[in-house]
């Protein structure tokens, strides 16, 4: 196998699927995750995948693999909304958003452990099927991504002024209870929409990930954008092909969503290293 | 003793670990910390079932790294503790599947791991949880006033001469040891639950450490035993019942807490 695996293993008509699915992901969760790294929404983020659980579960319930999509919105939405009422309150604390996000996890397990065979339904859930994505779950995909980058742009301005500026931005009249439920909203769209390819799980990772790869190279805020969008993006695609090499060459089966993570960890890994020795190199000459 | 006996004795003694160490969750706000942990440490309790070891002890080193890497990053220049814990929580976990899709054939299944199986606790399960709960209440009891000095203030704790390090080291110590000995009974995704909500549920109606740990700890054995009496009742998994009860307390304690700061204002009015 020679290098044109790189591109040839895409000429599969699943795995062009699972690269446009990882795509879009990488966009939409790279332009949010950026503001999610600024805010220090990580443990929020944290809270609404968790939130997004039960959400699948009872849409599973009702209306079989079609309710899943609105189960996961629903769900969504009213975590965003309890855990955004919730910091307006001063309950912000992050034991509150603890407590959240495992009872909403709670529900859904409670829910699921009640019915037959639910093992393999919770790991589905959890985990994703990235390989397996179908056109219309991609338009799904591709809907709900649109939805939320379009939130944050129409938003951006407040957005970046509540991120440096609380308290300026509240006197301002401009960061108020909408400008941070918007975010909240688009992280959970990003979510829902993630959660069925990688699991709801492993969508955190492209949410914390690339922002915090931005944040190591570059200070322009501006800059942080297309750094997370094209670290997010070049970790989906070697990803894919590190996992279609290891299951065709070697017959080895890893998960496709986690081996994109780690392609993606390993990268944050790379940077962090490069980056403290840039730090020590500059210090060296300044001295 | 029947399994439900022992369950019942582990719910007990887990429901007042978690009160004693979720006080000191709570207080050092170290609740993201402690939710990074309990997810990381399913990658140890796979590569344990896969190498054949014990799980428990998987997850006891796969923490001990994890608390490593989560200071070090830390404390890097525009990541901070936030960061840090994302990344080892997501990194962890995709760790975990990425071990578990690799051994197809492992017997123990994945939800054993994040949703915790308390009815099937052996008997040193729960000798660990006991061992683990007399390390934390004797801590709290010899070196509680260092651990809340530092806590609530970190510089003065520092200047009056005292190492921050080494009580750092207790305390994120005291939440691993806790994080691993409960994953057998509730789960890695669950017992963040049961560590945090009793204690911040002892947090909202109370107005002093010293009367917020015994609180904490009642509503932490309430919660385990009444999840797990409620799990056999409904007949739904014990992990999900005992999260929700601990939530439920804690519900309670904010309504509480309102009604109660509504009427203090307007008793002073």
């Amino acid at each position: 196998m020679g290098i044109e695996v790189l591109w040839e293993a895409f000429q599969l008509p699943f795995m062009a699927r699972s690269l446009a699915t990882v795509l879009l992901l990488a966009v939409a969760s790279g332009v949010i995750g950026v503001f999610v790294n600024l805010r220090g929404l990580e443990f929020v983020s944290d809270g609404l995948v968790h939130a997004v659980f039960p959400g699948l579960v009872i849409g599973f319930a009702v209306a079989s693999t079609g309710g899943l999509i609105w189960g996961a919105f629903a769900a969504a939405l009213i975590g965003a909304v309890l855990l955004t009422v919730a910091e307006r309150r001063g309950l912000g604390s992050d034991a509150t958003i603890a407590v959240v996000l495992t009872s909403m996890f709670g529900i859904g397990i409670v829910i699921v452990s009640r019915q037959q065979g639910y093992v393999a339904q919770l790991e589905q859930l959890l985990f994703g099927r990235l390989l397996t994505v179908t056109d219309a779950q991609l338009a799904q995909i591709a809907v709900l991504s649109a939805i939320a980058v379009l939130l944050i742009a129409a938003t951006g301005k407040e957005q970046l002024f509540r991120a440096f500026d609380r308290h300026g931005a509240r006197a301002a009249g401009r960061g108020g209870f909408g400008v941070e439920l918007v975010l909240n909203v688009a992280v959970a769209l990003v979510v829902v929409a993630g959660a069925q390819a990688i699991g709801s799980l492993l969508v955190l990772a492209l949410l914390i990930v690339p922002a915090a790869i931005g944040r190591l190279v570059t200070r322009r805020f501006a800059v942080l954008f297309p750094i997370a969008v094209l670290s997010a993006a070049l970790a989906g695609w070697a990803g894919l092909v590190i996992g279609f090499t290891a299951s065709v060459g070697a017959g080895l089966t890893p998960s496709p969503g986690a081996t994109v993570v780690l392609v993606l960890v390993a990268l944050y890994v790379v940077v962090l290293l490069g980056s403290l020795a840039a730090t020590r190199m500059r210090r060296a000459a300044v001295r | 003793m029947g399994f439900f006996e022992l369950a019942l004795l582990e719910a007990l003694l887990l429901g007042a670990l978690c009160g004693v160490v979720g006080t000191i969750v709570v207080l050092r706000r170290r609740a993201f910390f402690t939710t990074a942990l309990t997810h990381a440490t399913y990658p140890g309790g796979v590569a344990a079932a896969i190498l054949g070891l014990d799980i428990v002890a998987g997850a006891a080193v796969a923490s001990v790294g994890l608390v490593l890497i989560m200071t070090v990053l830390g404390r890097v220049r525009r990541q901070g503790p936030q960061v840090a814990a994302g990344i080892v929580l997501t990194s962890g976990f995709a760790l975990g599947t990425m071990l578990q899709s690799l051994n197809p054939s492992l017997p123990v299944q994945a939800d054993t791991f994040l949703v915790g199986s308390i009815l099937t606790v052996s008997v040193t399960d729960i000798v660990l949880t006991g061992v683990v709960l007399v390390v934390a209440v004797a801590a709290v009891a010899l070196v509680g006033k260092e651990l809340l000095f530092s806590t609530f203030d970190p510089s003065g704790f520092r200047a009056a001469g005292f190492r921050p390090g080494s009580i750092d080291l207790l305390a994120l110590g005291l939440i691993a040891a806790t994080v691993v000995v409960a994953m057998p009974a509730v789960g890695s995704i669950l017992s963040i639950s049961l560590i945090v909500a009793p204690a911040a549920a002892a947090r909202l109606v109370t107005d002093s450490v010293s009367r917020m740990l015994p609180v904490a700890v009642v509503v932490g054995i309430a919660s385990g035993v009444l999840g797990l009496l409620a799990s056999r009742a409904f007949s739904v998994a014990a992990g999900g019942a005992i999260t929700l009860v601990a939530a439920g307390f804690f519900v309670l304690a904010l309504i509480v807490s309102q009604v109660l700061g509504r009427s203090r204002v307007r008793a002073r009015a």
